[in-house]
């Protein structure tokens, strides 16, 4: 069912889903463990002094620090093109998903790699002179044939031209 | 640590994973130390304009200090911890899949020799088809000569054929065995010819000899 409404909860999370979900998870740990009472216990001489001051000052700290590192990581999303990415990846795992053997890897020598990318158009190549072959020698076949009945029609004449010259001696 | 150099995972998003991640941890350092910093001058701005502070900066920044360690501490753990997460299970292609630019290697897994085999399949093929091209020449080229030849020959044919349908119509029926007669004789008188020349020579000398 297509539309807006609830989450897809049945299918799993995509890489998209994960990677958003983990860094949310970083930054709201990071906030828990730089607390208010944790900056008030560090700067203590200053809050004494200006406790509603420091309130702003981490409130602002906290809002600003958050607000960067999400912005740093869209930058790197766009920059990577991470999500188009990772829903390619996705849908490329889930195709896999019922086999079990490890997969091709690239050797690390281009020589031995570059041979099976090469192979389908050969096969190509081999399958269309085949068939020009194939076409070339019926032609030839055919050709053959008149130049054969064409040598018999000469003797033919060159018979009966001599016959009449017999004729006329 | 064994270092996996995630090559395939390279060669998928265009960099290296573990570059990624530590572009990022850098980034993020760096705006938790500025923004500490901001922290620490907003403090001090405020401390400025306050005539007898008994705060001196040097006590703001042993503050600054230890409030940045311990941030720093949970912030290398938890990004850490993140890192792992990523690099598993969002930075990676599990061993069992095979990218689409690769499948053909699955597809085709040609040996060296059989790779060979095949390009001289190829070559063997291309040469057949240069001798058939040849062949076609050669028999094409033939067929135009007998052309020609037909032509003349049958229009040999059509003299002959001329001439007996001029006999027939000017009812010269034995006008073939009369020019066979014409020939025989002119022939006879070539050699009557001959031997009146012969024996002329011969009496001049004769002559002479006299």
């Amino acid at each position: 069912a297509d539309g807006g409404g609830g989450p897809a909860l049945s299918a799993a999370p995509g890489r998209a889903q994960v990677f958003t979900a983990v860094v949310d998870t970083f930054l709201e740990k990071l906030v828990a463990a730089g607390s208010y009472q944790r900056f008030v216990s560090s700067y203590r001489c200053f809050y004494k002094l200006q406790p509603q001051l420091t309130r702003s000052i981490y409130d602002q700290f906290i809002s600003q620090l958050q607000a960067s590192i999400k912005e740093e990581i869209q930058e790197v999303k766009n920059e990577g093109n991470l999500e188009g990415l990772f829903s390619s990846l996705d849908k490329i795992v889930e195709e896999a998903k019922d086999r079990e053997e490890p997969a091709w890897r690239p050797s690390g020598i281009p020589e031995e790699d570059v041979r099976s990318t090469m192979v389908p158009y050969f096969l190509k190549h081999r399958s269309y002179l085949r068939r020009v072959l194939r076409e070339k020698e019926e032609e030839n076949r055919k050709v053959a044939e008149s130049v054969l009945m064409g040598r018999d029609r000469i003797a033919e004449l060159e018979q009966l031209i001599q016959a009449r010259q017999q004729a006329w001696q | 640590m064994s270092v996996d150099p995630m090559a395939y995972e390279t060669q998928f998003f265009g960099f290296t994973p573990q570059t990624c991640m530590l572009r990022v941890y850098i980034a993020f350092q760096d705006y938790l130390f500025e923004m500490m910093l901001v922290v620490e001058g907003v403090m001090l701005k405020k401390l400025n304009g306050i005539p007898d502070c008994k705060i001196s900066p040097s006590q703001i920044r042993k503050c600054t200090e230890k409030f940045l360690l311990f941030m720093k501490e949970h912030f290398d753990k938890l990004f850490a911890k993140m890192e792992e997460v990523l690099l598993q299970l969002v930075l990676n292609i599990p061993k069992n899949v095979v990218l689409p630019e690769d499948r053909v290697q699955e597809q085709y897994p040609y040996s060296k020799e059989e790779f060979q085999a095949l390009q001289d399949e190829l070559q063997q093929l291309q040469q057949q088809c240069r001798a058939e091209a040849a062949a076609e020449q050669a028999l094409r080229a033939e067929l135009e000569e007998q052309k020609a030849v037909k032509a003349e020959l049958e229009k040999i044919l059509q003299c002959f054929d001329g001439l007996e349908n001029i006999c027939r119509e000017h009812g010269a029926g034995n006008f073939k065995e009369s020019f066979a007669l014409l020939t025989q004789s002119s022939k006879k008188l070539q050699d009557v010819l001959k031997d009146v020349e012969e024996k002329s020579k011969r009496m001049k000398q004769h002559d002479q000899l006299m």
